[in-house]
């Protein structure tokens, strides 16, 4: 129960106070009226005694009564209709709202901190107006009239006439069987004379004299003359006096009004008011049968069904509502008392003392004392005649009681004189004169009379007012006894069926359970008062029930929030919109957060409806709001009421304000951050054999490793064109925003090309939601094309066509549950700062789709137009949150977020737009087959192009053709059948010999410190004009990995016109390409160990190529034929084919090897010299009929981008140590002279059948020779994966050993060949001793001098070697030292001496090298050559 | 803290009147929670018994003793629950919320979404209905 201003010990004898009835005479009625009062309104502020007043009771003692009030009131002669009281007392709670600025105090319990507003002014309203509004009953005198006031005014013509006619009324009144209700205390009431005396009017001496009269007519006790109205009322404004009468007047404003209209008829007719009253509440008679327990719904009350409808019939209840408020407002434009000065006010004050005093106590301190001396004759008889019967029938309780049941117990009534009335009547006197020791006493006695009665209805009003003079007896001798209470609840309740006199009793003792802090009995009386007839106290009570579980000492909270909640059901239902509003606020608190949903969202909804029947929008729309935007754990038929229901509200809200900004909508979800931004066209579908470059499209997902790529990709292209060194103001371009992308800069979007915006959208309900019209929203700052800035930044927002076209999509519809992405496109017209803001759709749920489950909407319902139930227009703003900073200190210790730009591009002016198209590109490819595509490049812009490139991480795999491309046919159905390469017919006898021919890598644009991956592409004016589109041919060759390959190209280009923002455009193509096995070719060279050729340069070398059909695929490749073999190189070149093979063309079929050797040799030197270091020389060995030039484009092509992604690979880098820089030149030195630099180029047709068709395919494989006798493979091999090692945390110790070339590398510092003989006659009967010149000749391969020692010591370490037989000897010197000049060639005259036949291995010498100059020697054995046999024959 | 875990109702077509009622017991659970004094709190019984009976239901109130409460609604004509019934299933649903409390991905405090559970709490509906 909630905080009360008034304690209970005041409460109680105020609900309680002496009645005095007031009966005026027309005249006195007018004199008062002046002041907008009546005459009992007239007193009411002064009714209360400011002294002390003191009485005596029967037995003599001196009371003293404080604080004592008196109630004047007209004398009505009708009881007071229960339904008329009830609209005073629904008005009453409806006109008392909590303050606007009211401090709520905040309870915490537990983890709960509710603000809740200790005090509940309505309620205390309600029960002032509820008590004072009892009607008089027969068993109780609490409110029966004590005393009558007679009120005539000195105004009349005859006053004492008047006086007698007034006590005439009065008689008839209390003692006619005619009226039979203004209740009376006793037979002979007090009749106090009053004349009223207008001041300003009437004439003071006559007032004297009648008053003079009256003394001796009536006693001066018994009359007064009370002068009023000092000033007259037009003069009323200029000072101010306190209006007393305001604060007891407004809250009864409806009773005034009736009370005025009925007024003046008060006296002379009172049948008149009878009718009057009737006509006014409109109420029916069957209100007279005495039952105020009637369920006849209140006039303010609203249906409940009504309420549960959808529709709100709010316009009704506020009509009511202010019409209301017009008669509230009409009251207090009305001044009280305006003809009243101060002294008049005291003269009122005087009188009310004057009459309690002198009138009214006397009267009642007479009645008490009559009262008692019957009580004490009767007493004295009825005790001993109880105690016999006792005697008589001691312990014979029980039937005496079953005989009293059966009368009727309710029904029973006292004839007005009975002596037990009498003791009651005593009682009330006292508790009225606020004597309790003896009120409580005599209902003591009374109730246990009216027990034995069996008169239920006035026992319990005994109980009652027994319980509460106990309560209220000072010093309190005895405790509160709640029982009685309790029984006369119940009694009131159920057997008298009294609802009204029940709830008195409650509310008194909740009041006094809670004084005395027993709060859990006082919310079970409340709660259980609650009942089903009278919606506006059962809510009362229950919310006073609430208040009694939060203000106990551990506080129930969610106790308190549900009574609330059935407490604002019940207002609700009792047409208290805004207390039931107030109440569901309240219980919020609670539920709130605690993941109670269900129980959440029917609070919410609940609130939304109140507030908008009180036609608080925004509260209504954020509570609906609340319940859509949570995850919900309601039904699908649920969420769809509570949708229809939101936008029905929402739509009554823009309506309010058509003009006002669009209302934020909570639905569908947007999932800010998967936003994408997309600039340019859409991709173009492939269109037949035309294939458009792939690009950046909204369909590609995210993939940081390829834009990583690309980004680098980018990054060379800008670099090569910025002359090797990256702007540093240079920034990947990004044609599509996304999460991932770096947003931080405003990007940059170019005119007249679309701006596509996806927003990701995410539906929470179980129903469908269908979005219509949706568009961007967007604000624009144009710029003057001149670049200046415009001096007043005009601002323009979304619905501007001619700057920023909006594109509109009419229907967007999300199932339940759904995500969906919209793409939404903006066409800018003018460049500026584009703002993309969010978006803006009508949002609507579709008809006739509402099946249960929501998914299971008709299909057709989806193709065809949505029947649209209801929608309303909103926005919803994109609002994407950067990445979290974590650079600085301050940023990581704070989170920060940075900007994100995403949705703010620069639109800037026009700029060249590139579409490449791609015809005759294949999927598929062997590894090597050269192919022929065309790329076309087409300007779809309206400003040219120029510089355009291609830059791609595999340069190998395509080529535009060099410089020295002659001009193939251009247009792609002419080259349907011709040879990729370029041809010239040989004739075929001259087949062993080398063709020779040269060519340049710079002309292939391979030259030193280009970037081979950028490509420039040539176009034929180096600019590509508006609208214009070129043709160009482009070769392929299969990667030599088979499998998918993705082929990332990147088109450069930049606009003629330099643009200070944007400098160059991009696009983006991958290529796929499945490349499947064919050859697999394996080539090594070895030192020729024959003497010289004619040149007389030591160095030919003979080459093996191994070739190896490796394709597996059983249906498509026939065979492949090996058409050429050509070599490439700056220093050697083929010389001619050694072996030649009995089938010249030198077919593989599947799985099949060949060999086939050739011979090379060195270029002449002059040539060498005379050429460029990067001249290459060609030898073409040709084994078909027609010579490929393999010199030229593309064969030329796609040797130098092999042979440059060869050299790419890291080579040994000089090492930075200087004291050991001589020791690594001689390395180097060591490590050249094993070196070779041949490259070897292998042509093939391929036999294929595909469709039953027979194609030829042509390819090439490179092979690139480094070192002799280490075999190079077309083909990286695959490489045996590394056996995880382990992890090593220590630091390894400096492995910088000196670098020592091998003994491999070392071995090959010398090249020696011995000449000789092979087999040599020599008759050994002649001569016993053979000796055989042999030439050992000895050539330096190294480019230094080296020194040579030749030991022709037999080695004797093997001891096999004793065993061989025919040894021989060397004769002479056995030993050499020579020093050899850079390739310079000796030879050593050596003789052998054998002495028998036989054969013999002259491979013994053995030499050693060591380079000249070299301190650090490095004296390795040369590789012994080959077993050089020698036979020796006898003649 | 008093955030529902888990709410499981029989008919479902008046589940708010339910979850009004359980959350509004939890105010009893917490009164005789407290009112059971410090010391005996190791020692003391788990199940509290008949939290408050209204006209229609009984509501039957279990606390573990890291404080999760159980509170179970049955309606008040079944008379073949008394208290030992009551009492053995308070207990069965208590280890089945062990076992999901032991479930290392079950993040304390989040909705139980154990199927396990769930098929528990149906199987004991099914066999009080």
């Amino acid at each position: 129960m909630a905080q009360c201003v008034q304690s209970v010990q005041e409460l109680i004898p105020d609900s309680f106070v002496p009645c005095v009835a007031a009966l005026c005479s027309d005249e006195a009625e007018r004199l008062t009226r002046l002041n907008h009062l009546s005459f009992a309104e007239l007193l009411k502020p002064f009714s209360r005694l400011t002294s002390e007043v003191h009485m005596r009771d029967p037995n003599n003692q001196l009371h003293i009564i404080k604080n004592l009030k008196i109630a004047v009131s007209n004398i009505i002669t009708q009881p007071p209709q229960p339904g008329a009281i009830r609209k005073l007392l629904n008005d009453v709670v409806s006109g008392s709202q909590p303050a606007e600025g009211l401090v709520a105090n905040v309870i915490t319990a537990g983890d709960y901190d509710l603000n809740i507003s200790a005090t509940t002014p309505w309620f205390e309203s309600y029960r002032e107006t509820f008590l004072q509004s009892m009607p008089a009953s027969d068993h109780e005198f609490l409110n029966h009239y004590l005393a009558c006031m007679l009120v005539a005014s000195s105004s009349e013509a005859e006053p004492v006439e008047q006086f007698s006619k007034l006590s005439q009324e009065q008689h008839r009144i209390q003692h006619n069987s005619d009226y039979s209700y203004p209740k009376w205390f006793i037979p002979n009431t007090l009749k106090y004379y009053v004349l009223l005396h207008d001041v300003s009017a009437g004439d003071e001496q006559r007032a004297e004299s009648i008053y003079e009269e009256m003394k001796q007519k009536y006693g001066t006790q018994g009359c007064y003359l009370l002068k009023i109205n000092s000033r007259t009322s037009n003069r009323a404004s200029d000072e101010q006096i306190p209006d007393p009468w305001s604060q007891y007047l407004q809250k009864n404003s409806i009773q005034n009004q009736e009370s005025y209209e009925d007024g003046p008829c008060t006296i002379t007719s009172n049948k008149n008011s009878d009718s009057n009253l009737l006509s006014l509440d409109g109420l029916d008679n069957e209100v007279k049968d005495g039952l105020p327990n009637n369920f006849r719904a209140h006039p303010l009350q609203l249906d409940s069904s009504s309420d549960a409808s959808n529709s709100i019939d709010g316009p009704d209840h506020v009509k009511s509502a202010s019409s209301l408020h017009e008669t509230k407002k009409a009251n207090t434009g009305i001044i009280h008392g305006a003809c009243l000065t101060l002294t008049d006010h005291d003269r009122i004050r005087q009188f009310i003392q004057e009459f309690t005093f002198r009138g009214l106590l006397p009267h009642i301190e007479k009645t008490i004392r009559q009262l008692n001396d019957q009580l004490i004759s009767r007493k004295g008889l009825s005790r001993s005649l109880f105690s016999a019967t006792k005697k008589w029938f001691s312990g014979s309780k029980v039937p005496e009681k079953s005989i009293n049941e059966l009368k009727n117990t309710s029904g029973l009534l006292y004839p007005p004189e009975a002596p037990e009335l009498q003791i009651r009547k005593m009682a009330d006197l006292c508790f009225l004169v606020q004597h309790y020791d003896l009120a409580y006493s005599c209902y003591h006695t009374a109730k246990k009379d009216f027990l034995n009665d069996q008169a239920m209805l006035y026992a319990a009003g005994a109980l009652e007012m027994a319980a509460v003079s106990a309560f209220l007896q000072p010093g309190a001798p005895r405790p509160y006894p709640a029982h009685y209470m309790d029984t006369a609840i119940q009694t009131y309740r159920d057997i008298c069926k009294n609802m009204v006199l029940a709830e008195r009793c409650v509310l008194l003792s909740a009041e006094i359970l809670k004084s005395q802090s027993k709060y859990s009995e006082a919310a079970a009386l409340l709660i259980r008062l609650t009942s089903e007839d009278s919606d506006l106290r059962s809510a009362l009570l229950l919310e006073q029930a609430a208040h009694c579980f939060i203000n106990m000492k551990s506080p129930m909270v969610r106790k308190y929030a549900f009574h609330m909640i059935l407490a604002g059901h019940r207002f609700s239902k009792a047409g208290q919109k805004k207390h039931a509003l107030r109440c569901y606020c309240q219980a919020m608190q609670v539920y709130k957060g605690k993941g109670w949903s269900l129980a959440e969202d029917h609070i919410n909804f609940t609130i939304g409806r109140q507030s908008y029947t009180l036609r608080q929008l925004d509260n209504a729309v954020s509570a609906f709001r609340h319940i859509l935007i949570n995850e919900s754990k309601q039904s699908a038929a649920q969420q769809g009421a509570f949708l229809r229901e939101y936008l029905y509200v929402y739509k009554n809200v823009s309506q309010l304000s058509p003009d006002g900004p669009l209302p934020q909508l909570p639905l569908p979800y947007i999932n800010s951050s998967a936003t994408r931004v997309f600039f340019g066209h859409d991709r173009r579908p492939a269109d037949g054999e035309k294939q458009a470059a792939t690009h950046v499209s909204l369909d590609q997902e995210y993939d940081s490793e390829s834009s990583q790529q690309w980004r680098e990709l980018e990054e060379q292209v800008v670099a090569v064109v910025n002359r090797g060194v990256v702007p540093s103001n240079f920034y990947p371009t990004q044609y599509c925003l996304n999460s991932y992308s770096d947003n931080s800069r405003f990007p940059l979007a170019v005119v007249e090309e679309p701006i596509t915006v996806e927003v990701a959208f995410r539906n929470p309900l179980k129903v469908p939601l269908l979005l219509t019209d949706l568009s961007l929203l967007w604000k624009f700052q144009p710029k003057d094309i001149s670049g200046k800035d415009n001096e007043e930044v005009k601002e323009l927002v979304s619905g501007e066509p001619k700057m920023i076209g909006t594109e509109v999509i009419s229907e967007f519809l999300i199932n339940s549950e759904e995500s969906k992405v919209a793409r939404l496109k903006l066409f800018p017209h003018h460049i500026g700062e584009l703002h993309i803001l969010g978006v803006v759709y009508n949002l609507g749920t579709i008809q006739g789709c509402m099946t249960v489950d929501g998914i299971g909407s008709l299909p057709g319902c989806h193709t065809g137009k949505h029947s649209l139930s209801m929608s309303v227009r909103g926005r919803q703003d994109l609002e994407i949150q950067g990445p979290r900073l974590n650079n600085t200190k301050e940023e990581k210790t704070s989170i920060k977020y940075g900007p994100d730009r995403r949705l703010d591009p620069i639109i800037t002016e026009e700029m060249p737009l590139l579409e490449v198209f791609f015809i005759h590109f294949p999927t598929g490819l062997l590894c090597g087959e050269i192919r022929k595509a065309y790329v076309e490049f087409v300007n779809v812009s309206k400003s040219p192009l120029t510089g355009l490139k291609v830059v791609s991480k595999r340069p190998e795999f395509f080529t535009f053709g060099g410089n020295t491309a002659v001009l193939t046919p251009l247009s792609p159905s002419a080259s349907e059948n011709c040879s990729a390469y370029k041809t010239v017919a040989t004739d075929s006898t001259a087949v062993c010999t080398a063709l020779i021919s040269s060519a340049s890598s710079v002309d292939f644009g391979i030259g030193i410190g280009s970037q081979p991956e950028v490509i420039p592409v040539p176009l034929p004016d180096t600019v590509l004009l508006p609208g214009a589109s070129v043709q160009l041919p482009m070769w392929l060759r299969g990667p030599d990995e088979e499998g998918v390959h993705e082929i990332n190209f990147l088109f450069y280009y930049e606009s003629v016109k330099k643009q200070p923002k944007i400098r160059h455009r991009i696009l983006r193509h991958t290529a796929v390409i499945c490349t499947s096995r064919s050859l697999n070719v394996r080539a090594t060279v070895c030192r020729s160990n024959s003497l010289e050729d004619e040149e007389g340069r030591g160095g030919n070398m003979l080459v093996f190529v191994d070739v190896e059909n490796t394709n597996t695929s059983e249906a498509g490749v026939k065979e492949f034929h090996i058409v050429q073999v050509s070599s490439s190189s700056k220093h050697w070149k083929f010389q001619k084919s050694v072996n030649l093979s009995e089938n010249k063309d030198a077919k593989l079929a599947s799985r099949e090897k060949g060999k086939f050797c050739f011979k090379a040799i060195r270029c002449k030197e002059k040539e060498v010299a005379t050429q460029s270091s990067e001249k290459y020389t060609f030898a073409d060995i040709i084994f078909g009929n027609e010579q490929i030039i393999s010199s030229a484009s593309p064969c030329a092509d796609f040797f130098y981008r092999s042979l440059s992604s060869e050299l790419k690979k890291p080579q040994a880098q000089p090492s930075v140590h200087t004291e050991k820089q001589s020791l690594e030149d001689a390395v180097r030195l060591i490590q050249k002279c094993s070196e070779v630099d041949l490259n070897i180029v292998v042509l093939w047709k391929a036999y294929v059948v595909e469709d039953s068709k027979q194609l030829i395919l042509e390819g090439q494989h490179h092979v690139i020779l480094r070192t002799i006798g280490k075999e190079a493979f077309s083909c990286p091999q695959k490489q045996e994966p590394p056996e995880m090692e382990l992890l090593k945390f220590f630091r390894p110790e400096n492995t910088t050993v000196p670098l020592r070339p091998s003994v491999e590398q070392l071995s090959n510092l010398i090249k020696t060949s011995l000449h000789y003989p092979e087999s040599f006659n020599h008759p050994f009967h002649q001569k016993s001793l053979c000796l055989v010149p042999v030439t050992l000749l000895l050539s330096n391969c190294s480019k230094a001098d080296v020194d040579v020692i030749v030991d022709l010591r037999h080695k004797t370490t093997s001891p096999e070697a004793l065993e061989i037989h025919g040894s021989f000897t060397w004769l002479g010197q056995t030993q050499y030292k020579l020093q050899l000049k850079s390739q310079e060639i000796h030879s050593l005259q050596l003789k052998a001496c054998f002495v028998h036949t036989g054969v013999y291995n002259l491979g013994t010498p053995r030499v050693f090298a060591k380079l000249s100059d070299q301190v650090t020697v490095f004296e390795t054995s040369q590789q012994n050559s080959m077993p050089a046999l020698i036979i020796i024959n006898n003649v | 803290m008093n955030y529902p875990l888990y709410i499981r109702s029989a008919p479902t077509e008046n589940e708010l009147k339910f979850h009004y009622m359980v959350h509004t017991s939890l105010d009893v659970v917490d009164e005789k929670i407290s009112a059971m004094g410090k010391a005996l709190v190791d020692q003391r019984e788990l199940y509290l018994g008949l939290l408050y009976p209204t006209e229609d239901y009984k509501v039957y109130g279990y606390v573990t003793n890291s404080k999760v409460k159980f509170v179970m609604v049955v309606d008040s004509s079944n008379t073949a629950l008394r208290d030992n019934e009551i009492r053995s299933m308070f207990r069965k649903l208590h280890n089945s919320y062990t076992d999901v409390m032991c479930n290392p991905f079950y993040n304390p405090g989040d909705r139980i979404q154990s199927r396990a559970f769930d098929s528990m709490v149906t199987s004991m509906m099914i066999q009080v209905c």
